[in-house]
């Protein structure tokens, strides 16, 4: 299992370190110091290099960095480090070089908390804040509560929920966030469209409610209507190529038929990630035309088009249409939203704060290009976009129903959201 | 004082730089506080477009153009790409201001290469900058030429580059950079040069008054007179000169004094470029040279206080011991050194011991007697087990050129025990030497096979396959060998662990000379069969071919075991290797025949293979193939070296007889220009009359494919030649700059002449050197060379002694070149003839017909008939005729008018040569009748030759 730990900075200063094992040296951080940070052809995020292998996460400013001897889970190696990453965010609001390093000690009592031998352990941010505290990082109930209710919890069935909890209003909101991945190639066919999708919830439950959560899940419902002989329903359906869910929700019942039943933690947790590559609506179309006129000029004109409901809105659309390197001025004439050239990024960056569905919208230009001593044919990067829509998801997945149980039998509050985000959407030309 | 930049100093550079351009300070400032390579790049594309955009409108001044320029040359040292901008740096180039200028050049040498299409367009504004008044222009455009240097650009640069070094007017720093320019195009383009054509001008550069010019003409002479031997063998006198004046007279400007030694670099120089010639034959030079290394080697005894006083004594040191070592490797100087090298290896320096171990191989590389090392065997040996690999290895190289018939046995005995814990990176070339060692050095046969079988055994894979051809070689071609070899590579193939090599040469042996020891009990055929057998199966498919071989002989030579044999071929039929498959099946048929005809006639016992060189010792020295330092010598004993040095020498075997055709054109330029210029200097007429010698030089470099015409005169020089034939003294060259006078004696084949050179003009003359090109059977030698600098008004003189040593027909050449202004070069023909070596004799009428008669007329005689061009006057007829050693005998011819005279020609080998000649003057018709007898046919018509020009044109 994990070896060694390492916090860098974007530098490759080491910020956290801390072995796990005898099977390393504390200099094992130097080789990746040079290996990876200071090697740009390594993009991967996992490197072997003679027996020892890296796995490194990128958040923010930081390298999170396990090293393994041994022929370790990757899977479970990423879900640890994106999970530390979360505890960072839990406890200090951010997880950057500055809270790093305004933390030292903290990060240090966690990551013994968290890895023993190099062993993941458990992990869930409500429990932990329980018990590993400081001034600024308090759960209010912490002190209040005796150190033995905090082992029972810690070892029980249920680790991440306590039995005692009470609302005066019983409430849960779901989130459903979509982000949108495409390429598009040059003559308009989709290379590749897929969504990766996350349902967060924060359950503001009494006592300890055993909850039902249904969506409009392909699978599910095809049974549902083989059962009951209807077949209208099935256009509406999503199937779900992947799904992964939080540890309180009961697999086996999942397994058998499907239904996602489970004891939520208190607070925020992310219930399920999924991830669809059928039936995909793309938010946005793009026609690019974009001539080289001789050596000096190029013409741009790139026309978007809004694809959902018109009564949707898209906000802080931000389309990035690279020029040549050997731009020299640029002429942009568009009629909403505000395109410049950014050279700094070598591109031109359009952006529309909203965007009605079902509207067009066109960017017409002209580089000027200088001369260069080599002449190199432009690679035409794709061109990217950014946005946001509210109400509106990719997959076309949909919350059906949540149900809440409880001995109480109280009654429960849902509020549910759909958004769907841009992740890399690029559109060749 | 390279010409390069470093990165770390143009940095240096930017920031000292950017303290008067604000926007470089800001933009350079950014880029460090970007913490992220991203931030960085985001920063430089911003840049670059804001350049770009600038430089897409035009209209920038000077300033603007450089401050974007360094710009981007920032960017570039940081590793990014600048496709542009190309153009604004060439067009800075030709601004006028130095900073700018600076800039400009900074950019085209950073961001251009050779092959660069606009690296072209350089090519004008550099030679401008190289015909510009401005020394710091010329050393921008040098350094710009030295560090682009394409093909193009040597091939229009280099005669520019040539003039600013040989020009008169260059500063010392200007004349360095443009040596190591010129030695950087020369290595990258040495068909450009033009080398022997600036042979002259180049090597009178060595004698510069500054050491640092010295330093870096020396860099390149090397390099030219490495490739050029014969053109360049003026700088040897130059060198030895130099080195006196550094080490003996300690003549040198305390700037160069390195912890104590006087300008470390250019002795080691010096001293390397000697060892490029041969040793002079000079009397003078030899001398000196003694007591340089005399001298080197004594300043070495007293032990030097650190380190960097040490590494340049040692390397002075080691390099003159180097030296001493090619001149002649018996002298007593070698001697010592032998004594300072065995202090040496056993130095506690691992750097010291390095050398000490490389120098002595380089001794026992030359030396006939290698007494004087072996008493520091032990050390040597010793030496083997240092904590340092390239000790070892030169350790390793020293005991195979030191090894001799009487201390092989010890030798290799010690580099077999060696062998198993060596480094794997020596073991092969281990083997290699100890598989020749054995092989040369072996007195008795069954030592060679025992310590070869050893050998195969021990290092096992590190032998290659040429050691085990040669064994087979060897043995199959020494019959007394075969039988010891056979019983021993049986005794062998019977060890447990027995390499695949050895199974190679045991398969090979056995099979030709196997029947030889067939009788003896224990290597009946049965059990050589079985040895086989039993490694048949771990070796691998070669090997296994090669097996397969033998046994079809065993089946010739014992037929008793074929049954065994003929299922081995049958398993074997179906092995998948096609090889092995297809040997097997045809084995087996020929195995098979109804007549054994077949059989015996293929396996027929093999003929002794043809001699030829070793392939181990052709592997040996390709490992070590030449370096750039042609001086190089290999390991090995003195034979491979003297084979080399006659391939690397033959070049200069006709210095003798060639002469430079360039010399004469080139003269009859720096003739007109300097009688124009008259030492003064005239700045710009100079440049111009040196262009001209440029552009012709240029011609005289494309037209002289062949070999070159002997006998390139300075023009004018002739008319004084003549008179000097029958005179002993008197002048031989004038001309507006220099006098040159000579006054001569002789007794018989001995003789020696001075020559006066005056410096008529009113500057001092410099790098005044003469070289006598020698001719053939006359022996020229000059007691000391003359000052190498003629005061105003001045005159120096030197001297020579000359020696006929047989009969010799063309004329010597003497060369004589010194700086004027301008370097210039006359070549004389010296009026040293055949006939000054005669001695006039007394006879009278009879003797005189007597012998006349004895001669007798055929091919000894030779009579012609003249027609002179002006009026006969006899007085002085009879002085030219004695002037020409004619003893003129009175009264022996009837006609008074007429001259009769008699002499002897001495010659130290030729013998002497009995001369009569008769002259018979009509003065109305303005005739001669001259007839010549002597008893040599070629000397009849040499003195023929000589005498008829004089008379026909006498003038006196």
């Amino acid at each position: 299992m994990i070896s060694a730990f390492f916090i860098y900075n974007q530098k490759g200063e080491v910020l956290i370190s801390r072995l796990y094992r005898q099977d390393l040296k504390r200099s094992v951080a130097d080789i990746f110091r040079i290996q990876v940070i200071s090697n740009t052809d390594v993009r991967s995020p996992i490197i072997t290099l003679g027996s020892t292998s890296f796995f490194h996460v990128r958040h923010d400013n930081l390298y999170i960095v396990a090293v393994t001897k041994c022929n370790a889970n990757a899977a479970l190696v990423f879900e640890f480090c994106y999970r530390l990453v979360n505890i960072g965010k839990a406890y200090f609001g951010k997880f950057d070089e500055e809270a790093v390093k305004n933390n030292f000690v903290l990060i240090y009592e966690l990551l013994d908390e968290v890895l023993d031998f190099g062993y993941p352990q458990n992990s869930e941010t409500e429990t932990l804040k329980m018990y590993i505290t400081t001034e600024s990082v308090k759960s209010q109930r912490a002190v209040k509560e005796d150190s033995s209710k905090i082992t029972i919890q810690a070892t029980g069935a249920t680790s991440w929920r306590r039995s005692d909890i009470k609302y005066r209003k019983n409430e849960a909101f779901i989130d459903v966030i979509e982000s949108v991945n495409l390429l598009m190639s040059t003559k308009g066919t989709t290379l590749r469209a897929d969504v990766s999708g996350q349902i967060m919830m924060r359950a503001y439950l009494s006592g300890t409610p055993e909850c039902k959560f249904g969506l409009n899940d392909k699978l599910l419902l095809e049974k549902d209507t083989s059962h009951r002989g209807l077949s209208q329903k099935r256009t509406n359906a999503v199937e779900i190529d992947d799904c992964q869910f939080h540890q309180c929700v009961k697999l086996g019942k999942f397994d058998s038929d499907r239904t996602i039943s489970f004891v939520p933690p208190d607070g925020e947790f992310e219930l399920m990630r999924y991830r669809t590559t059928e039936n995909v609506n793309l938010p946005f179309r793009v026609h690019p035309v974009v001539n080289e006129i001789g050596k000096s000029r190029v013409e741009y004109r790139v026309t978007v088009k809004a694809n959902f409901s018109p009564k949707l809105i898209a906000n802080n659309v931000v389309i990035r249409i690279p020029t040549p390197l050997n731009t020299a001025n640029i002429n942009i004439h568009v009629d909403a939203g505000k395109a410049r050239y950014v050279p700094a990024e070598n591109s031109i960056v359009w952006k529309l704060s909203r965007f009605q569905g079902q509207s067009e919208e066109t960017l017409s230009g002209e580089a000027e290009l200088s001369s260069m001593t080599v002449k190199k044919a432009w690679s035409r990067p794709p061109i990217s976009m950014d946005f946001q829509v509210l109400m509106f998801t990719s997959s076309g997945l949909m919350v059906r129903f949540l149900k809440v149980f409880e001995k109480s039998n109280y009654t429960s509050v849902k509020w549910v959201r759909y958004m769907t985000k841009a992740g890399s959407y690029q559109i060749r030309f | 004082m390279r010409v390069k930049f470093s990165k770390h100093l143009i940095q240096f550079y930017f920031i000292t730089m950017s303290s008067n351009m604000r926007g470089l300070t800001v933009f350079i400032a950014d880029i460090r506080n970007c913490r992220v390579r991203e931030l960085e790049e985001k920063r430089i594309n911003k840049e670059m477009a804001n350049i770009r955009a600038k430089f897409k409108d035009g209209n920038l001044n000077g300033y603007q153009k450089k401050k974007y320029v360094c710009k981007l040359l920032y960017m570039y040292i940081l590793g990014w790409d600048i496709d542009f901008g190309h153009m604004e740096a060439v067009n800075l180039i030709s601004s006028n201001k130095y900073s700018e200028k600076q800039i400009g050049y900074l950019g085209v040498t950073l961001l251009m290469h050779e092959n660069n299409d606009l690296a072209r367009l350089v090519i004008n504004s550099i030679r401008k900058d190289l015909e510009e008044l401005n020394e710091i222009y010329n050393c921008l455009a040098l350094h710009a030429i030295a560090n682009i240097g394409g093909r193009e650009m040597a091939e229009s640069l280099s005669f520019d580059v040539h003039r600013l070094l040989i020009s008169p007017n260059s500063k010392s720093f200007v004349k360095k950079k443009a040596a190591l320019t010129l030695l950087r195009l020369y290595r990258k383009h040495p068909d450009v040069i033009p080398a022997t054509d600036w042979a002259e001008r180049i090597i009178v550069l060595m004698d510069d008054t500054d050491l640092g010019v010295t330093l870096c003409v020396t860099s390149l002479v090397m390099a030219l007179a490495q490739d050029n031997l014969e053109a360049y063998l003026g700088c040897y006198a130059k060198a030895v000169d130099r080195l006196t004046k550094i080490i003996v007279d300690k003549e040198y400007s305390l700037d160069y004094v390195y912890y104590k030694v006087p300008i470390p670099w250019l002795q080691i120089k010096l001293l390397r470029l000697l060892q490029y010639y041969p040793a002079s034959d000079d009397h003078n030079i030899r001398n000196k040279l003694h007591n340089v290394l005399q001298t080197i080697i004594n300043n070495s005894q007293d032990a030097p206080k650190n380190v960097q006083h040490a590494n340049a004594q040692n390397a002075v040191l080691f390099e003159a011991i180097n030296l001493a070592i090619h001149l002649d490797c018996e002298s007593q100087i070698v001697n010592q050194a032998v004594v300072l090298l065995g202090r040496f290896i056993t130095s506690k320096e691992t750097n010291v011991r390095y050398l000490g171990l490389e120098t002595m191989s380089h001794l026992a590389a030359c030396v006939d007697s290698l007494e004087p090392i072996k008493k520091h065997q032990d050390t040597i040996l010793l030496s083997l087990k240092d904590k340092d690999i390239s000790v070892r290895r030169r350790g390793l190289d020293l005991l195979y050129s030191m090894c001799d018939v009487t201390n092989a046995k010890a030798i290799v005995a010690e580099l077999l025990r060696y062998l198993n814990i060596a480094d794997y990176a020596l073991r092969e070339e281990m083997v290699l030497k100890i598989a020749i060692l054995t092989e040369r050095f072996a007195t008795e046969y069954q030592w060679y096979v025992d310590i070869i079988l050893q050998l195969l055994s021990t290092a096992g894979d590190h032998v290659g396959e040429v050691v085990w051809y040669r064994v087979v070689q060897i043995v199959v071609n020494n019959e007394e060998l075969q039988e010891y070899a056979a019983r021993t590579v049986l005794i062998h193939l019977r060890s447990p662990s027995c390499h695949e090599n050895l199974v190679k040469v045991g398969g090979y042996i056995l099979g030709e000379f196997g029947i030889l020891v067939a009788n003896i009990p224990g290597a009946s055929p049965m059990e050589q069969f079985n040895a086989l057998q039993s490694k048949f199966g771990m070796c691998s498919q070669p090997t296994r071919a090669l097996l397969l071989t033998t046994y079809l002989k065993f089946i010739n030579i014992f037929p008793e075991i074929k049954g065994e044999i003929l299922s081995v071929f049958n398993r074997y039929r179906h092995v998948l290797d096609s090889e092995l498959q297809q040997r097997a099946a045809e084995y087996m048929a020929i195995a098979t025949m109804p007549t054994d005809d077949l059989l015996q006639t293929v396996c027929e016992e093999m003929p002794p293979f043809p001699e030829r060189e070793s392939a181990l010792l052709s592997r040996l020295h390709q490992n070590q193939s030449d370096t750039e330092d042609k001086r190089t010598w290999v390991i090995g004993g003195k034979d491979f070296n003297k084979d080399r040095d006659t391939v690397r020498f033959s070049t200069l075997g006709s210095r003798s007889n060639s002469t430079d055709s360039k010399s004469k054109n080139e003269t009859a330029n720096n003739g007109n220009n300097s009688n124009d210029g008259n030492g003064e200097l005239d700045f710009l007429r100079d440049l111009e009359g040196l262009n001209i010698g440029g552009q012709n030089g240029q011609n005289g470099h494309t037209s002289t494919s062949g070999p070159l015409p002997a006998g390139s005169i300075t023009p004018g020089s002739e008319r004084w030649f003549g008179k000097l034939l029958y005179n002993t003294e008197g002048v031989l060259f004038v001309d507006s700059q220099l006098q040159v006078g000579i006054k001569s004696e002789y007794h018989s084949q001995l003789g020696r002449f001075a020559l006066y050179f005056k410096n008529k003009t009113q500057t001092t003359i410099t790098s005044f050197t003469t070289v006598i090109e020698h001719v053939k059977n006359l022996l020229i030698t000059t007691p000391q060379q003359p000052a190498t600098l003629i005061s105003p008004s001045g005159q120096i003189q030197q001297l020579f002694h000359l020696e006929c040593q047989n009969l010799f027909k063309e004329t010597p050449n003497v060369r004589i070149s010194f700086i004027s202004g301008t370097l210039h070069t006359i070549v004389l023909k010296l009026p040293i003839v055949l006939t000054k070596f005669m001695e006039p004799i007394e006879l009278n009428g009879p003797e005189f017909f007597t012998r006349w008669k004895q001669i007798g007329g055929g091919s000894r005689e030779k009579q012609t008939i003249l027609q002179s061009n002006v009026p006969i006057d006899l007085q002085g007829l009879h002085s030219m005729i004695s002037g020409f050693r004619f003893g003129i005998l009175k009264g022996v011819d009837p006609n008074p008018a007429n001259i009769v005279g008699a002499s002897v020609l001495h010659t130290a080998q030729g013998g002497m040569i009995g001369c009569l000649m008769r002259l018979e003057p009509n003065v109305e018709a303005h005739m001669y009748r001259l007839t010549v007898r002597t008893t040599n046919e070629s000397v009849t018509n040499e003195i023929c030759a000589l005498l008829e020009p004089q008379l026909t044109n006498n003038s006196s």
